[in-house]
């Protein structure tokens, strides 16, 4: 039940610049996802909002009261970390009680809370076990019951399942996100996955080198990436670089009209909206390879400069290694600087003779 | 050598009887070695204060142990052994602990420095220590001189006190104390520390509730192994302890070179032993339990 403001936050270690200007307002109740290649800062931001490393400058607020200078036993955090962390020499009730005992809640209530905490990660009866006597997926439970069960009011995940297998992972994920909607607790997760992101969040903060490129809903991040970096970053996209002549994106395998002033620009377009067309012509692409994926087939193709793009066809027609294509975008973004300067939909512009084998997959 | 000897008989193939024979060769030496400068004078000594030479020839006799338990100077000087082991072992658990703490924790390049000063001590021979320490704490020396400098009266100097030693031991002991407990901290990790202090544990909590609980054991190494030391140490006692009580390390050469009295000697010798050998069994159960909790 809080709100959490950061301010534009900085941390430098000796050598490397973390986080570079941070600023973030999460909402009551809101969870939000930091994304980012490894390296890019987000256990830093997490680390720091928990107290155990402390900013270089700027400022975190939870509920409007600054916190970055309070130690963490002092904060109203509760943070999973990506090694559980648990404490081996406590059985897993004295795991989630050790925090109540601290604030000397009387010894029933402890019990009560404790059991509660345990059934709402699926491990009742479990508090009398070893930490050891559990499973990867289980220790990583106790570790988010027992910061759960302080009720913390803001919630910071550290890639809580990175050490876990995909199956395990996508069901504790949509335990993590049942019991943040049901407690109504205001989360940041670190992540690498951006499907974990994608599916989880309310709002995607995408981080490069410290510093946030986009903090959006996810399907505008997916859709609308604002940078060429975040377009690359969050699913698969295909780039093509060339000039902008006379309001023309200008390609030798791709002509599409921009209303961009003229320079270097770089085109990107999803494999899902890029068709395939078969032509004679020696302009088409070379098909690579055309993988089925049943529902869908990716056809890699190469251009003549080298290029590499993927595109998402029907399975209604094959593509043979070798063969010639014509490329025939249905929507773009184009790039200038790692900024986006314009995006659309190509209405049969770019595609003169629209024949009947184009295949056009959108989403 | 018998058993070698049955190896090659009941036969196998040649390269197993020569394996099997370079591996008793290896051993043969430190079992030899240790049963012969060890074992074998051990025994010797305790049979030979148990058997005695009387007038009509060797005869068991618990004399020379009735004495020393009924001698009062001798049981004095047994006391401040152990008084002086049991406070060394508590200051070094004081002084070293926050030190290995300090280390273990601390991110500043400072710790390095720190680090180096705490094993600075084991390069130094206790005899050079001695003097140096008479230098420093004795009567008129650099703290007195310094103390006289600013105007304020001198140190009640612990030289030739019980404290002389224990100040001598603790310094000369604190390397391994300080070694053997950061060893044991290395196993707790960062994670389980900042855990602790994210569900509200302060410093001191944390310290208590789950770094103690998991250096139990490397506390119990460290104790019963610098104990083993300072109960049979000899050099700092000798210089910079008392002349009456002393410890039980000069009693016994005092025993033997000034009042030549072999058995006496011989005797507390194996008081000493018997004394160490508690200490010696309590490290091996301690290590033996160690291993089966980090085997779990
Ligand atoms: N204690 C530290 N001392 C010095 N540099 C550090 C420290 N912690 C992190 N860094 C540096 O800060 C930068 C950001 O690190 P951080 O751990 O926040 O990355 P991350 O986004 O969490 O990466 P990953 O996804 O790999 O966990 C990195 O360049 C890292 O080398
Ligand atoms: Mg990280």
């Amino acid at each position: 039940m809080a709100r959490l403001t950061i301010e534009s936050l900085r941390k430098s270690f000796a050598s490397t610049v973390a986080v570079d200007d941070f600023s973030l307002d999460v909402a009551d109740g809101e969870l939000v996802c930091l994304l980012g290649p490894s390296g890019s800062g987000k256990s830093t931001i997490l680390r720091m909002i928990g107290g155990f490393e402390q900013p270089t400058s700027g400022a975190i607020r939870i509920d409007g009261q600054d916190v970055s200078r309070l130690p963490p036993d002092r904060r109203p955090t509760g943070m999973v970390f990506q090694s559980h962390a648990l404490w081996s020499h406590m059985n897993v009730f004295n795991n989630i009680a050790f925090g109540l005992k601290l604030r000397r809640l009387p010894r029933s209530e402890i019990r009560r809370k404790v059991e509660e905490a345990l059934e709402l990660v699926g491990l009742g009866g479990y508090g009398h076990r070893q930490t050891f006597q559990l499973s990867g997926g289980q220790q990583q439970r106790v570790a988010l019951a027992r910061s759960l069960v302080l009720e913390p009011k803001i919630l910071l995940l550290d890639e809580p399942f990175a050490s876990l297998d995909q199956h395990l992972r996508e069901r504790l994920r949509e335990e993590v996100r049942d019991i943040q909607q049901r407690l109504g607790i205001t989360t940041l997760f670190v992540t690498h996955g951006q499907d974990e992101a994608l599916a989880m969040a309310d709002r995607i903060v995408v981080l490069r080198n410290g510093q946030c490129e986009q903090a959006d809903a996810p399907d505008i991040i997916y859709r609308n990436p604002q940078t060429q970096f975040v377009a690359g970053f969050i699913g698969q996209m295909n780039f093509i670089a060339a000039n902008v002549e006379g309001g023309t994106f200008r390609h030798p395998h791709v002509s599409i009209a921009v209303g961009v002033q003229d320079g270097p620009a770089v085109l990107a377009v999803r494999p899902e909206a890029l068709g395939l067309a078969a032509t004679d012509g020696e302009a088409g692409a070379t098909v690579l390879r055309s993988t089925d994926f049943g529902s869908h087939i990716m056809v890699d193709v190469e251009l003549a400069d080298g290029t590499r793009l993927k595109a998402m066809t029907s399975p209604s027609i094959r593509w043979e290694r070798g063969a010639r294509a014509r490329l025939v975008p249905a929507a773009y973004a184009l790039y200038r600087d790692n900024r986006l300067v314009d995006s659309g939909r190509v209405e049969g512009r770019a595609t003169t003779a629209a024949s009947l084998d184009v295949v056009r997959v959108t989403v | 050598m018998a058993d070698t000897a049955t190896a090659s008989a009941t036969g196998g193939s040649e390269p197993a009887i020569g394996r099997g024979l370079k591996g008793l060769l290896l051993v043969a030496l430190p079992v030899f070695l240790v049963g012969w400068l060890i074992i074998y004078p051990i025994i010797a000594a305790i049979v030979s204060t148990l058997f005695v030479e009387a007038t009509d020839g060797v005869q068991f006799s618990t004399a020379s142990y009735r004495f020393f338990f009924s001698d009062p100077y001798s049981r004095a000087n047994l006391a401040l052994t152990l008084w002086t082991t049991g406070v060394c072992a508590v200051l070094l658990l004081l002084v070293g602990l926050p030190i290995a703490l300090y280390l273990r924790f601390s991110t500043s390049r400072f710790a390095d420095l720190v680090q180096s000063l705490a094993i600075f001590p084991m390069f130094v021979p206790s005899i050079i220590l001695s003097y140096a320490l008479i230098r420093t704490i004795g009567p008129n020396g650099t703290v007195d001189i310094l103390l006289n400098a600013v105007g304020l009266p001198k140190i009640p100097s612990p030289y030739l006190t019980p404290w002389g030693p224990v100040i001598g031991l603790v310094w000369d002991n604190l390397p391994l104390t300080v070694l053997m407990l950061t060893a044991g901290l290395a196993g707790i990790s960062n994670s389980a520390v900042e855990a602790a202090r994210d569900v509200g544990a302060g410093p001191i909590r944390v310290f208590w509730h789950i770094i103690l609980p998991r250096m139990g054991n490397s506390i119990l190494v460290t104790i019963s192994f610098t104990v083993l030391g300072i109960f049979s140490s000899f050099t700092l006692p000798y210089v910079l302890g008392p002349a009456s009580p002393e410890m039980m390390g000069p009693f016994m050469l005092r025993t033997f070179n000034d009042l030549y009295d072999p058995l006496n000697a011989k005797t507390q010798a194996v008081i000493s032993f018997v004394f160490c050998l508690f200490f010696g069994i309590f490290y091996v159960w301690s290590i033996a339990r160690n291993q089966r909790s980090q085997s779990r």
